[in-house]
């Protein structure tokens, strides 16, 4: 430390004079849209036909903002004794006011029929229109990312240990 | 001796204190802290700080929830630890349900909380030059954040709210040559961060504005329980890293940036050397997770049950020792989750910091402090 007076504040100023002439790390957002990583949690996607109404991501939800209504449909299938039972999805509905995104919905999912995307743009002028319904779920599909590929040191994805194992037995 | 003091209308009669309040709603209080000064002049006699404007009763909440959801609360108490937080809470119930963590993920664990901690003191040393006039550090603090913050984004998918651990270990493995690019971003921080370091720390008026103002001593700080950054200021030499180790920081060098002076110079002097030394610890870290092989998390039941009992688990937070105090009857939530945080302790410490000091002072002393109201109120 220098006993000058002022010797600090010249420093100071020097930095400012270097970034004044070096770039600058502005992102122009509106017009550049930002690249985000695969994981980021931006919107939760629903593919509605994986879906079972098993209730588990409504259950599971810290909040409890999934509403789910369903009804059972009888399904005949040529040759079996006895019509099937199937349920059939209702009402999905994701309240993104509530929402902490925390992605449990998605990992409790035992059927894949939740996905993160990492879509942001959504905010409503009315709070209401923050619940999203199944066909607005349905569309954020399009939108889900492939997952990054594993660590080779780590662990492979339960997807791809799953894939191997099938190509093994085949 | 007698003095004759001319007061405002309306004040006659009520001597020379003036009672004011500052906050809920301030600037400088980062949130809905108040504080009730009572002032002879310019000099703050007693200072009050009342807390409870942010209360959201995470305590009870955490009652309803398992263990699982208990990470989503701990997250948001103190939103600038999230990482820290989590994980002393998954640490406690691990340690009473007697789960092995993988040597992977307590590696990577180790180094995520390291990157944390850095995010947190960058926050505040970009905003406590902020608060005393200094409008420059915090876009140079901000755009370290953003480079460590796309890190932590690309691994756990959060920003803030991570959402990372869970009970025995982390959610997921890191993607494909993360490492590298983690190691890249401190890399580029450690590169940039003498930049903030020249911009303000050796300034004449943040020093005219700092050095000799607010001093704790080490005596008041362990009297109040304060804890991290702002204990260590006042020379009260203790870190959990190095004195009660857990995650990996048993077989690592841990340096423990410590002042004596205990004004707010120094507190601010903790923070950003402590900057320096969490970027290396994490890189450490990153070479380690490099060599080691395996899962980073353990195969759980499909209900998360903590047995019977009880267990205490600290962390070294960013801002000082985050408790949590498990209490379990053996049900998938716990019966009790009691939480000890940094900023309340360090809080309680300005109604002695305070009296004594100048008004405009007294936005420098509370900056110093290093609180999250969130934390203060849970």
């Amino acid at each position: 430390m220098s006993g000058v007076p002022g010797y600090g504040l010249g420093k100071g100023l020097a930095i400012t004079l270097k970034t004044l002439v070096s770039r600058s790390t502005t992102q122009q957002y509106p017009d550049v849209a930002p690249e985000l990583p695969p994981r980021s949690r931006g919107v939760i996607a629903l593919r509605e036909e994986n879906c079972t109404v098993c209730m588990l991501c409504a259950r599971e939800c810290p909040d409890w903002c999934i509403y789910i209504d369903s009804h059972k449909e009888e399904v005949v299938v040529p040759g079996a004794a006895r019509p099937r039972q199937r349920n059939v999805l209702d009402r999905f509905d994701i309240d993104f006011s509530l929402c902490m995104y925390c992605g449990i919905c998605i990992e409790a999912c035992p059927f894949d029929a939740l996905f993160w995307s990492p879509e942001f743009e959504y905010a409503e002028y009315d709070i209401r229109n923050l619940l999203h319904d199944k066909d607005r779920l349905n569309e954020w599909m399009a939108t889900v990312p492939a997952p990054p590929a594993h660590d080779p040191q780590g662990e492979p994805s339960k997807e791809e240990a799953n894939a191997l194992k099938k190509a093994g037995a085949a | 001796m007698t003095a004759e003091v001319t007061v405002a209308t309306g004040t006659g009669g009520l001597g020379t204190d003036m009672v004011l309040n500052i906050g809920p709603q301030h600037p400088s209080t980062h949130g809905v802290l108040r504080l009730r000064l009572k002032l002879d002049g310019e000099r703050v006699i007693s200072a009050e700080p009342i807390i409870g404007y942010m209360h959201r009763g995470a305590e009870k909440l955490f009652e309803v929830r398992d263990y699982r959801q208990i990470l989503v609360l701990t997250n948001r108490h103190d939103w600038l630890s999230a990482f820290s937080n989590e994980l002393g809470a998954a640490l406690a119930v691990e340690r009473l349900m007697g789960i092995e963590v993988p040597e992977r993920a307590v590696w990577l664990r180790t180094a995520l909380a390291e990157l944390n901690r850095v995010l947190n003191h960058l926050m505040f040393l970009g905003s406590y030059p902020l608060e005393i006039g200094a409008i420059t550090p915090v876009f140079y603090a901000f755009r370290e954040r953003e480079t460590l913050q796309a890190v932590m984004e690309e691994i756990s998918g959060g920003r803030m709210h991570y959402m990372f651990n869970r009970v025995g270990g982390l959610k997921e493995e890191a993607p494909a040559g993360w490492t590298s690019r983690a190691r890249d971003a401190i890399g580029l921080v450690e590169k940039r961060l003498p930049d903030l370091d020249r911009l303000i720390r050796r300034n004449d008026i943040f020093m005219a504005r700092t050095v000799g103002v607010g001093v704790l001593t080490a005596a008041q700080a362990a009297a109040y329980g304060a804890s991290g950054p702002v204990a260590r200021a006042s020379g009260l030499d203790f870190d959990l890293r190095r004195d009660e180790p857990y995650l990996a920081y048993g077989s690592l060098k841990v340096p423990v940036v410590v002042r004596t002076a205990g004004d707010c110079h120094s507190r601010f002097e903790v923070l950003l050397d402590q900057v320096y030394v969490s970027l290396e610890l994490a890189r450490q870290c990153l070479d380690r997770v490099d060599q080691i092989k395996g899962p980073v998390n353990v195969r759980l039941p499909k209900v998360v049950k903590a047995p019977e009992g009880h267990t205490y688990a600290w962390t070294e937070n960013p801002l000082g020792i985050n408790g949590y105090y498990l209490v379990s009857r053996g049900e998938k939530t716990p019966w009790r989750l009691k939480l000890r945080t940094a900023s309340f302790a360090n809080v309680q410490a300005l109604s002695t910091l305070l009296p004594g000091c100048l008004v405009p002072d007294l936005i420098a002393i509370l900056g110093s402090m290093f609180f999250v109201v969130g934390d203060v109120d849970k």
